[in-house]
């Protein structure tokens, strides 16, 4: 049997084809600003990829913001379940995930293989990728660059403000002081791993912690988060594929429950079709 | 709107609640507006007005209110006055306004000063249930008489009053019925259609209330209910949730609402009030002391395992008669009150193995989408420790 598991994320979509064997293939693409139109085609190169046609596909489960527009998905689970399934199907001694996406950040306690409790950023930018991604642009840097520099300051200039506006100010004013980018670079990751830090604690941080998401994919933010715990944390090789993994890893336990009901475990007789807007949808006449 | 009866009238009167009060005044009612459930409506009542409470709507952004009050207030209260200031409650004939927390003593100040009602009263509510509170309460009460009284022209009799406590008695009662009917699974009525009927109730006069709850009631003892296929059953503690996109937002998610211990359900409708020689004293006992908001200040204990059983036993009740699989923390923003509270709150559903969900949300039907993942996450959660 083959299952999938799509994880829409606001900047990347992620797609995991799993055998019932545990062999799996992923790919990520960037989600841009169409996904309903996109998700379709990610999903059509995954199964090029695996060698498999879309009927193959005994159960798919989507998950991330945009899963409510994946028309094709036989169930959509929230990323928090997602995230946790597949990063405790990584490391089972995971205790605490946490994930810093490109527009949420979140933690997520787990116990005996299920959430115990969540936490989630509130709706601001401050405490997510969208954070770093604003300081990467203000300072003409890629935001693949600005974790590897902030690590080789000496001295990091201390950012107060954590709204991402107000953060951006600071910046500029502390550029115009002439303050070394290493530095301010430093002082950005250190607010952040602290804004993240705090918002975690709110469940209780206990070992192991894995830390995934775009964010772990930072060694600056890596580094000052470990600074704050005071402990090292574990990484996936691919931080980005933990919610989609999970999410095949539930159309998995979805589907193989079903048939051992007795039931067909694919529901829906979809199409692999892009979701339509609204103005799309064929009118009355 | 006289055809439809039960459930559909209420979820009618909740919908089009100012019109409605509209139309019974030009049948020649008279309305008495209040804030916050600290106001005894019996007293209202007696003096011939229908108790109006006045809420906010999440579906109309603020504009109004901020010349008036900062945006660092609570959301809730800043909606009431910007909805008074575009006119919507200019139906009323009075204001009762309590120093319930301070946004509540704020937006009465406002509408004191700027809607030149013919009967305002301010009711100054202790923050604490000491003997010398009570008896300044009673004394507020009575103050608040005698305002009335004068006012009118009307002498409001002790016969008056135990009248009017009988009646709203007998509607306190008649809603916890309602709530006892969602003790079994599945729950027969729903928390949307609770709440519909609670906003319904706060704005009819009590008898034709009254008449409402036993249609309702009648209705869903009938109901046929087929098995549930939810994940699990909660409990809302918080302010107060008066919109229904809330609680359809939770049920979407597979959550049933079985119960509140929230300003606009169990601590308005949660007790009744004692019929003493002397009305005031009962008014006094249930309102000050009787309605359990995190506004007023309890003594009680020596240390804190002994505090959190004086203060909360009654959820651990709660969860436990009416079966909850888990707690939904309502917050409406910068509502400090609430929030202070909530660490102790949680701490103890927590220690009677309570999975718990706390959001701080913004008062705005517009910025809800973002916490339909939150209540879907909590939903398989909760469904998977089951």
């Amino acid at each position: 049997m083959f299952f999938a598991g799509l994880d829409v994320g606001s900047t990347m979509t992620k797609i995991v084809i799993r055998k019932d064997s545990g062999d799996y293939l992923s790919i990520i693409k960037p989600t841009g600003a169409e996904h309903r139109r996109f998700v379709d085609k990610v999903m059509t190169e995954a199964l090029y990829k695996a060698k498999l046609s879309f009927e193959q596909i005994d159960y798919i489960v989507a998950t991330g913001y945009g899963r409510v527009n994946v028309p094709f998905a036989d169930t959509q689970l929230s990323e928090i379940t997602c995230h946790m399934k597949g990063v405790n199907w990584l490391y089972p001694s995971v205790r605490t995930i946490i994930d810093i996406g490109g527009q949420d950040s979140k933690g997520i306690k787990v116990k005996n293989g299920k959430t115990n409790s969540f936490v989630m950023n509130d709706k601001c930018a401050a405490g997510t990728g969208r954070f770093l991604e604003v300081m990467a642009e203000l300072l003409g840097m890629k935001l693949e660059e600005i974790g590897e520099m902030a690590l080789r300051s000496g001295n990091p200039v201390a950012i107060s403000k954590m709204c991402t506006v107000f953060a951006r100010q600071e910046v500029l004013l502390r550029l115009s002081d002439g303050a070394a980018l290493e530095d301010i670079l430093a002082g950005l990751h250190q607010a952040l791993a602290a804004r993240i830090f705090s918002m975690v604690s709110k469940i209780g941080i206990e070992r192991e912690v894995v830390l995934t998401g775009g964010g772990a994919k930072n060694a600056g933010l890596v580094k000052f988060l470990e600074e704050r715990l005071g402990f090292s944390v574990q990484k996936p090789d691919e931080p980005l594929l933990t919610g989609a993994l999970g999410a095949s890893l539930a159309a998995q336990e979805i589907a193989q429950k079903a048939v051992a009901d007795g039931a067909m475990p694919k529901q829906k007789n979809h199409t692999l079709t892009p979701a339509s807007f609204f103005e799309e949808m064929p009118s009355v006449n | 709107m006289q055809k439809s009866s039960g459930l559909e009238r209420a979820s009618y009167i909740y919908t089009n609640r100012l019109q409605v009060a509209r139309e019974l005044k030009m049948q020649g009612e008279k309305f008495g507006g209040y804030l916050c459930c600290y106001v005894p409506v019996e007293m209202l009542s007696a003096a011939g007005y229908v108790p109006f409470r006045i809420i906010g709507d999440m579906n109309e952004p603020i504009t109004n209110a901020d010349a008036y009050l900062p945006s660092v207030m609570c959301p809730f209260y800043r909606s009431c006055l910007d909805l008074g200031l575009k006119g919507k409650y200019d139906f009323l004939d009075g204001l009762v306004s309590p120093h319930a927390c301070d946004a509540a003593e704020r937006v009465g100040l406002v509408w004191r000063s700027y809607f030149k009602y013919p009967f305002t009263f301010y009711l100054d509510i202790p923050h604490t249930v000491h003997a010398s509170a009570l008896v300044f309460f009673k004394q507020q009460l009575a103050h608040l008489r005698k305002g009335l009284e004068e006012y009118t022209g009307l002498k409001i009799t002790d016969n008056d009053l135990k009248k009017q406590i009988k009646l709203f008695n007998r509607q306190r009662e008649l809603v916890r019925q309602l709530y006892h009917l969602r003790k079994v699974e599945p729950p027969p009525v729903s928390g949307t259609e609770v709440l519909q009927l609670a906003v319904s109730l706060m704005g009819l006069p009590v008898q034709e209330g009254n008449l409402l709850a036993e249609e309702v009631i009648k209705e869903v003892k009938t109901r046929k209910m087929k098995p549930s296929k939810m994940k699990g059953r909660v409990l809302v503690w918080g302010c107060l949730i008066d919109n229904t996109a809330i609680t359809s937002l939770i049920e979407d998610c597979g959550l049933e609402v079985v119960m509140d211990d929230t300003a606009i359900g169990s601590r308005t409708f949660g007790h009744d009030v004692e019929l003493t020689e002397d009305p005031l004293d009962g008014l006094a006992l249930r309102y000050l002391e009787k309605i359990v908001c995190p506004r007023t200040f309890r003594e009680t204990g020596k240390n804190r395992a002994n505090d959190l059983e004086n203060r909360f036993s009654y959820l651990r009740k709660i969860v436990k008669d009416w079966h909850i699989d888990g707690i939904y923390m309502n917050l409406i923003r910068n509502c400090d009150i609430h929030g202070y509270e909530v660490p102790e709150v949680r701490y103890f559903f927590e220690e009677i193995g309570m999975p718990v969900l706390v959001i701080e949300q913004d008062y705005s039907t517009a910025a809800l989408a973002p916490l339909r993942t939150r209540f879907q996450a909590f939903a398989e959660s909760i469904e998977a420790n089951r």
